[in-house]
C-alpha cells in the first residue's frame, strides 16, 4: 500500500493510493456529501452532491470517483463547491413532491438533512411538477414511491451486484426516468429489504415498518440479530416497548452493510407471543400459577429423580447462559445429555450472501461453553424418541411443532415421568410439561453471542420485560445453589467474567474487549 | 480547393466496391499492411493534424496513441455513426455515397490499434444507410479487405455493424459503448477512459464518420499534403451542413481557415428573399449561436470559433434570417435536449426540463423578466457539473440565445407575444 499525502481543506491527510477522495477525506473525518456513493456499490456518479474543487483542474470533480494523488490539493468548502452542492439541491427537489409530513423517510431522510446543511432557500421552481407512480407495490416488503426518487441508482446496483438478482433497473429518459421492475418480477429476494436501507430518501419504503412510528421517537440498541448464526450487526429500534424494526449495523467482518429479510423480520414471531407472567405447575391434570420458589423447588426436585436426564438449550441463548445450563444439568444428572438446539436447512446462492443453514445463533457458543455432549442436537432428538431418557429440561425451543418428526416428539415427552419447560409463551411443548417457567426472549436480555465463524459479539436489552418473567441466567443462578453450586456471580458481566477464566478459548475476554463490533476467537473456529 | 472528403460522390455508383476501387480506394490499406508498422500508421496521422470531426476536436493519432500496446485484452475500434446533432447530416452523406472510405478507414484505424473486432454504430433513423453500409461490409469481406488474414498480410479484423435505436445520447462516446453492451445508452462516469477501459471493459478508440473515411486519403497520399492544408492548429477540409434560411443548403467541404462570412454569402448564396441575416448556430444546436454581427472575421476552424465565443461543434450551420422568433427557436431547442436527456445526472435531468418548461411559458406570453436571469442561473448550474458533455450542450445554447438576443426576449415577456408577427 503505497501512503499518498494531499491536502484536503488545508488539512494534510495521508492516505493510500487506490483511494477515491470521498473515502480519504471521510476517513480524515472530513465530511462530503453524497447520495449515490456507496462504498459497497459500483461508482455511480450520478448525484453530483460530492463536487468537490480540486486545484489544477478548471471544473468541479466529484470526489467519489476522483482518484488520490500525491500533493493533491482539494477544497470541500470553497464558495464554487458550496454554491454547486446548493445548485444540485435545487435540481433535485425541482419534481420532488415535498410530501415530508405524509412520508416515512422523514427524520432520516438524507434530502431533509442536507437541505438543511447545503441549501436553506426557497424554491425557484413554479412550473408544473413531473408525476410519476405512487405506492407500487415492488415486493413483499418494499414500496415504491417514484416521485420521491432522485435515480441515484442504489438499489438498481445493490440488486446487480450483490444479490446478482436484477429484479429493478432505470426506465424512460430525462425527468422522466423512474425505477421500474423487469416485467414479471417481483422484488422477493432473501436480502430484498437492503434496497429500503440503502435508499436514502422516501422512494422505497419498508412495507412491515411503515407508519407505525415516526422514526425519531425510536429508542435504538446495538444488538446481534437471532435469526441465524451469521450474527450480523443490527439496532433494535423500539417505541413503547415493542420492537419496531431492526436496522443493519455496519460490521465489515459480518454483515458489511446488510441484513437479510428473514432475520430483519424474525422478531415478530420471537417477541409478539402471548407472554408468560407466572409460574405454571401441573395439578390434577392442568398446569396452574404457582410462585417462583415453588415452581423452582419442583423442577429440581423432579428433575432430580428422573435420571437420565436430557437438557435441550435453545440456539438464541447467550453464552451466559449456556455456561449457566450447563453447571446446572451436571448437577442434577450423573450423565447429562446436554445439547443445543441445531437443526439445517438448505440455502438458495442469494440466502447464502448472508444467511447460515441454521437458526440458532448461539450454537456455537453453547458448545463452547460444554452444551453439547451428547454426539450433536439430532442424536439426541432421536434418543428422545427412542425413549431414552426419563426427565428433560427444554429451554426456549418448541419441540413439540418442529416440522416432521412433531408427534414422535409428543409421544416420548408425554412418557417422561418429569418435564421442564422454560419459555416465554406456552408452547405447545410447554403445555406437556410439570413445571413451566417463564422466561425473557433475546431483546430483553443482556449477554453474548458466539457466531458460526469464532466471533463474539454483545447482545444489548432493548426492552424491558414483562412482571414475572425471568432471564434465563437468572433462572440458572437461582437454581445453582439449592443443587449446591456456589455461584458469585450476579450479573451477565460477572458470568462473562467467570467464563473468561474458566474456558480457555474466551480467556482474557471481557464485554469491554468485545465492544460494539464484538471480538474474533483466536483459535479455529470449532467443526460442526 | 481539392476535394478530399467529398471526391467520390458525384460518381454514379460511388457506394460500389467497383467503383471506390478504380478511384485508388484500399490502395492506402493496402500500402499500410505492406509497408507500414501499426505504429507508423498512428505516426502518419498524428503528423496530419487530424483532428475529431465528432465535435470535440482531440488530436486523432494521439488518441489512438492512448491503447496500451501491452494489454491482454481485446482492442476494440468503434465507429462512430449515430449522427443525431440537430443541423448535422454530412456523416450521412459520406455513408450512403462513399461507405468504402469509411470501411477503410475503419480497417486502417484497427490496424493502427490492432484492433481484430471493429463495430460501426449506425443511428438507428438512417435505415437506407445501414443498407448501403451492410452491402459496402460484405463487399470488402469478399475483397478479402476484412476477415481473417487481410490481403495476405496476416492481420485479421471482424467489422459489426449495429443499428442504435435513435436516442441522441448514444452518440457521446461511453453512451455508445453501454448502448453497445447491451444496456441502456447511459454515458459512464470518467475516468476511466474509453482508450483504456472502453468496450466491455476493454480497450477502445470511438471516432466519428468523417474521421475515419479521411484516413485512407493521408495514408495514400502521405500526412504532409493533409497537413498543409488549413491552418496551424485546425488542419485539413472540413464539412459543414448548411441548413435553414440559406439559399444553397447542403453538404460542403472546406479548407479549415475559411472565411464565415464569405462561406455563408458566396458559396451558399447568402439568407434568401431579400431577408437579412439575424443569426446562425455554426456547430450543430449544442453550440452558442453568433448574432449576424458577430460573424464578421470569424473562420472555419476550431481556433476562430473558440474565439468568437462559440464552438466549431459537428459542423452542423443553421441560418436564421430576421423573420425567425428567437425565443421560438431557444425553447425547440431547449425542447430537444430536455427530451434526449438520459436522466442520469441530477442537474441535466432536472435542467434542462426546467428551462424547457421556462422558455415554453415565456413563448406563450407567460414569462416574466426574472425568468430570463434564472434561465442564465440554471444554465451555469449545468455546465461543466454532469457526466457527460450533453449537460453543456443543453445549457449553452440555452444561454447563448437569451445573452445575444435579451432584448427580443423582454420584448416578448412585455407584449407577451412574439414580436415578430
Amino acid at each position: 500500500m503505497d501512503p499518498v499525502k494531499l491536502t484536503i481543506d488545508g488539512r494534510e491527510v495521508v492516505t493510500t493510493k487506490g483511494k477515491k477522495v470521498i473515502q480519504a477525506a471521510a476517513d480524515a473525518g472530513i465530511v462530503i456529501p453524497y447520495y449515490c456513493y456507496h462504498p459497497k456499490l459500483s461508482i455511480a456518479g450520478n448525484c453530483r452532491m460530492c463536487l468537490v474543487e480540486i486545484e489544477k483542474m478548471p471544473r468541479l470533480q466529484i470526489a467519489c470517483n476522483t482518484d488520490v494523488s500525491e500533493g493533491m490539493v482539494v477544497l470541500t468548502q470553497s464558495p464554487k463547491v458550496v454554491e454547486a452542492r446548493k445548485s444540485v439541491m435545487e435540481f433535485l427537489l425541482v419534481n420532488h413532491p415535498l410530501d415530508c409530513p405524509i412520508c416515512d423517510q422523514s427524520g432520516e431522510c438524507w434530502l431533509q438533512d442536507y437541505y438543511m446543511q447545503h441549501d436553506l432557500q426557497g424554491s425557484r421552481f413554479e412550473e408544473r411538477k413531473e408525476h410519476d407512480r405512487k405506492r407500487e407495490i415492488f415486493g413483499p416488503y418494499v414500496v415504491f414511491d417514484g416521485e420521491r426518487c432522485i435515480k441515484c441508482t442504489r438499489c438498481v446496483r445493490f440488486l446487480q451486484e450483490v444479490t446478482r438478482t436484477g429484479e429493478l433497473e432505470v426506465l424512460n429518459r430525462g425527468d422522466h426516468s423512474t425505477i421500474t421492475r423487469f416485467p414479471g418480477r417481483t422484488l422477493d429476494n432473501p436480502l430484498s429489504v437492503n434496497v429500503v436501507d440503502i435508499c436514502p430518501v422516501g422512494a422505497l419504503t419498508d412495507r412491515d415498518f411503515r407508519f407505525k412510528v415516526r422514526v425519531w421517537y425510536l429508542k435504538k440498541t446495538p444488538s446481534v440479530c437471532p435469526g441465524c448464526s451469521t450474527g450480523c450487526n443490527i439496532s433494535v429500534e423500539t417505541y413503547q416497548n415493542r420492537i419496531a424494526r431492526f436496522k443493519p449495523r455496519v460490521n465489515e467482518e459480518v454483515n458489511s452493510h446488510w441484513l437479510c429479510d428473514e432475520g430483519r423480520y424474525c422478531f415478530h414471531a420471537l417477541t409478539e407471543v402471548e407472554r408468560l407472567t407466572s409460574p405454571l405447575i401441573r395439578q390434577e391434570g392442568g398446569l396452574v400459577p404457582t410462585d417462583w420458589e415453588t415452581a423452582l423447588w419442583a423442577a429440581l426436585t423432579g428433575l432430580g429423580k428422573a435420571d437420565p436426564l436430557a437438557g435441550v438449550l435453545s440456539g438464541r441463548n447467550t453464552n451466559e447462559e449456556a455456561f449457566l445450563f450447563g453447571k446446572v444439568i451436571a448437577k442434577l444428572s450423573a450423565q447429562p445429555a446436554l445439547e443445543v438446539f441445531y437443526q439445517e436447512r438448505e440455502l438458495t446462492e442469494t440466502e447464502k450472501v448472508l444467511k447460515s443453514p441454521d437458526r440458532s445463533p448461539n450454537f456455537q457458543g453453547a458448545r463452547d461453553m460444554g452444551v453439547s455432549t451428547n454426539g450433536g442436537f439430532d442424536l439426541l432428538l432421536r434418543e428422545l424418541i427412542e425413549g431414552k431418557f426419563r426427565g428433560a429440561y427444554i429451554v426456549g425451543e418448541d419441540l413439540v411443532s418442529l416440522p416432521g418428526n412433531g408427534e414422535k416428539i409428543r409421544q416420548a415427552l408425554e412418557k417422561l415421568s418429569f418435564l421442564v419447560v422454560q419459555d416465554t409463551e406456552l408452547t405447545s411443548t410447554a403445555k406437556l410439561a410439570h413445571v413451566v417457567l417463564p422466561a425473557t426472549n433475546f431483546a430483553e436480555k443482556e449477554g453474548t453471542y458466539t457466531n458460526r465463524k469464532g466471533r463474539v459479539q454483545k447482545l444489548n436489552a432493548a426492552l424491558v420485560p414483562p412482571v414475572g418473567a425471568l432471564h434465563d441466567w437468572q433462572i440458572f443462578a437461582r437454581l445453582l445453589p439449592d443443587v449446591g453450586e456456589k455461584i458469585s456471580s450476579h450479573t451477565p458481566a460477572e458470568i462473562f467474567q467467570e467464563i473468561s477464566r474458566q474456558i480457555p478459548r474466551y480467556g482474557g475476554l471481557s464485554y469491554a474487549t468485545i465492544g460494539e463490533l464484538g471480538i474474533q476467537l483466536s483459535d479455529e473456529t470449532k467443526q460442526l | 480547393m481539392e476535394k478530399i472528403l467529398l471526391r467520390n460522390i458525384d460518381i454514379q455508383d460511388s457506394h460500389t466496391l467497383q467503383v471506390y476501387e478504380s478511384r485508388g480506394g484500399y490502395r492506402a490499406l493496402r500500402k499500410a499492411l505492406k509497408e507500414m508498422t501499426p505504429e507508423r500508421v498512428t505516426e502518419e496521422v498524428k503528423a496530419s493534424g487530424l483532428r475529431g470531426r465528432g465535435g470535440a476536436g482531440f488530436p486523432t493519432g494521439m488518441k489512438w496513441s492512448f491503447v496500451p500496446k501491452d494489454s491482454l485484452k481485446p482492442k476494440y475500434l468503434i465507429c462512430n455513426a449515430d449522427e443525431s446533432e440537430p443541423g448535422t447530416f454530412k456523416d450521412r452523406l459520406l455513408i450512403e455515397k462513399d461507405p468504402h472510405a469509411m470501411v477503410e478507414g475503419v480497417i486502417l484505424a484497427s490496424y493502427a490499434i490492432q484492433s481484430h473486432t471493429a463495430f460501426i454504430y449506425i443511428r438507428g433513423e438512417l435505415a437506407f444507410g445501414a443498407k448501403v453500409l451492410e452491402r459496402a461490409i460484405a463487399e470488402a469481406y469478399q475483397a478479402g479487405y476484412l476477415g481473417k488474414n487481410i490481403s495476405g498480410s496476416g492481420y485479421d479484423l471482424e467489422l459489426i455493424l449495429h443499428r442504435g435505436a435513435g436516442a441522441y445520447i448514444c452518440g457521446e462516446e461511453t453512451g455508445l459503448l453501454s448502448s453497445l453492451e447491451g444496456g441502456r445508452g447511459w454515458p459512464k462516469v470518467k475516468p476511466p477512459f474509453p482508450a483504456t477501459h472502453g468496450l466491455f471493459g476493454c480497450p477502445t478508440i470511438v471516432n466519428n464518420v468523417e474521421t475515419l473515411a479521411v484516413v485512407p486519403w493521408i495514408i495514400d497520399q502521405g500526412a504532409a499534403r493533409y497537413a498543409a492544408i488549413g491552418t496551424e492548429k485546425s488542419k485539413g477540409t472540413k464539412l459543414f451542413c448548411v441548413s435553414g434560411h440559406i439559399r444553397n443548403p447542403g453538404v460542403y467541404e472546406v479548407e479549415m481557415g475559411y472565411p464565415f462570412r464569405q462561406f455563408l454569402e458566396e458559396d451558399c448564396g447568402g439568407v434568401p428573399g431579400g431577408k437579412k441575416l439575424k443569426g446562425v448556430i455554426p456547430g450543430g444546436a449544442s453550440m452558442p449561436v453568433l448574432r449576424a454581427d458577430e460573424i464578421e472575421g470569424v473562420r472555419m476552424d476550431y481556433e476562430s470559433m473558440q474565439a468568437a465565443g462559440t464552438l466549431l461543434g459537428s459542423g452542423g450551420v443553421i441560418v436564421m434570417d430576421d423573420s425567425t422568433c428567437m425565443v421560438k427557436t431557444a425553447w425547440n431547442i431547449a425542447r430537444f435536449f430536455a427530451h434526449e436527456s438520459c436522466g442520469q445526472c441530477s442537474p441535466c435531468r432536472e435542467g434542462c426540463h426546467w428551462m424547457e418548461k421556462i422558455f415554453a411559458r415565456i413563448d406563450n406570453g407567460s414569462g416574466e423578466k426574472a425568468d430570463l436571469d434564472l434561465i442564465l442561473n440554471i444554465s451555469g448550474n449545468i455546465i461543466g457539473r454532469t457526466i457527460c458533455p450533453f449537460g453543456d450542450a443543453a445549457a449553452m445554447p440555452a444561454a447563448a440565445f437569451i445573452k445575444k438576443y435579451r432584448d427580443e426576449f423582454e420584448e416578448h415577456i412585455r407584449q407577451k407575444r412574439c414580436v415578430l408577427t
